[in-house]
């Protein structure tokens, strides 16, 4: 916990007490994405540095699950908990205004998706994690041919199928939300370590895991039934199928890959920092999706 | 404007240090963002009701979304209302008040 999981501003080792300090002051100064973290992972009373500094310990405590387990936990209590997030209760049983805004928000999520792989490829060494992102980059935007068509690629379709055109989702700039999140996420692959990138990104992947429940999940992304009774148009069902049909193992990769590099306490505590960032900017993000969804709804 | 909060007039808490005029009166914030849904609030609650003023607000639920129970004199407006990440309203639903006060 040396960096901080609001601005990444880094206190070095041992930077715990400065940390603390950090958020008491710029709480104090009221910035919102400050105050909101310590609402939600401190509490919503105010303390004193040395109470923050206590709250911290509990936070970034990973348990007998190691690193994967508490990343895994940590997703499962914010997007899935007793009040589900609101775009993951909207996509039960989507209507098209939700499907249309996950279409033009997401796009440029998807483009940013893969300037993060490729900032990871780029900075890492291990031939394993150089694998695993070039299968990202084929399966989210590359695609392999006419049969397998990229994840980009059957978004589009699916907003074609809703009947938006893609010159019209392509020419659509990002909310400013997404804009931020995005921005967010650039400024992750530039100037933190690859691992801590990968542990941004893909954890994301998570949202659509179909194993949660195990960690607590109460509910899925979608409600599955929604592949088969005929209530979505094909192309939509096609989107949301190819990511449930993805082997569940590939986001649990991932986090395998990242608990093998962030062995050392310090890189662990840096590396939580930027995950609980990244949801942070990812929770604001799917609020987009339901924001653009309203210029659809009748 | 009685409020059931005692911290930030939106969200309860008491990090922060934002002091913001509303409906006349200098009311405590966490942060700019709660000012802004505060603000809007109110001013949809005025909308819906036709009422000049808000006279009382009560708050319940988290960020995912709020319930809301206001008063203008005896009369009473209930509503569900969410937030977008800047602070604007992403939806807003009149509900029928409960009939007895919590
Ligand atoms: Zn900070
Ligand atoms: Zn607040």
């Amino acid at each position: 916990m040396t960096k901080c999981p609001a601005c990444l501003e880094r206190f070095g080792p041992d930077g715990q007490r400065a940390l603390a300090e950090h958020l008491a002051t710029r709480a104090g100064a009221s910035d919102s994405d400050h105050v909101r973290w310590l609402n939600q992972n401190v509490g919503r009373r105010r303390t004193d540095a040395a109470g923050i500094l206590r709250a911290l310990v509990p936070v970034f405590s990973v348990g007998p699950g190691g690193l994967a387990g508490w990343i895994r936990g940590r997703f499962v209590s914010k997007f899935f908990g007793a009040v589900p997030h609101p775009f993951v209760a909207a996509l039960q049983r989507p209507a098209r205004p939700v499907l249309l805004g996950y279409v033009v928000e997401h796009q440029h999520f998807l483009r940013q998706w893969v300037r993060s792989c490729a900032h990871i490829t780029a900075a890492t060494d291990d031939p394993d994690v150089i694998r695993y992102e070039l299968d990202n980059l084929v399966t989210e935007f590359g695609g392999s041919g006419p049969d397998r068509p990229s994840h980009y690629e059957l978004l589009l379709r699916m907003g074609e199928g809703l009947g938006l055109p893609r010159d019209r989702v392509l020419a659509t700039p990002p909310l400013p939300a997404t804009r931020r999140a995005i921005d967010g996420w650039e400024a992750i692959a530039r100037n933190e370590p690859w691992v801590e990138t990968m542990a941004a990104m893909h954890s994301l992947e998570l949202i659509a895991h179909r194993d949660l429940v195990r960690d607590g999940a109460t509910l899925h992304y979608f409600d599955p039934a929604i592949l088969d009774d005929g209530t979505l148009a094909s192309a939509a069902r096609a989107f949301l199928r190819e990511g449930y049909d993805a082997d569940v193992g590939h986001s649990e990769e991932a986090l395998a890959l990242i608990a093998r590099h962030a062995t050392d306490a310090a890189a662990r505590e840096d590396l939580q920092s930027t995950f609980l960032r990244s949801i942070d900017l990812f929770d604001d993000y799917l609020i987009a999706r339901l924001q653009r969804a309203n210029d659809y709804a009748a | 404007m009685r409020r059931n909060y005692t911290g930030c007039a939106i969200c309860d808490s008491t990090w922060g240090d934002v002091w913001a005029e509303v409906e006349g009166e200098r009311l405590f914030f966490c942060c700019g963002i709660c000012v802004t849904q505060f603000r809007h609030l109110v001013d949809r609650i005025k909308a819906s009701t036709g009422w000049p003023t808000v006279d009382a607000i009560e708050i319940s639920g988290d960020r995912r979304g709020r319930r809301c129970v206001a008063a203008h004199g005896a009369d009473r407006f209930g509503c569900f209302v969410a937030f977008n990440a800047d602070g604007d309203v992403r939806e807003f639903r009149p509900e029928a008040p409960p009939s007895v006060s919590r």
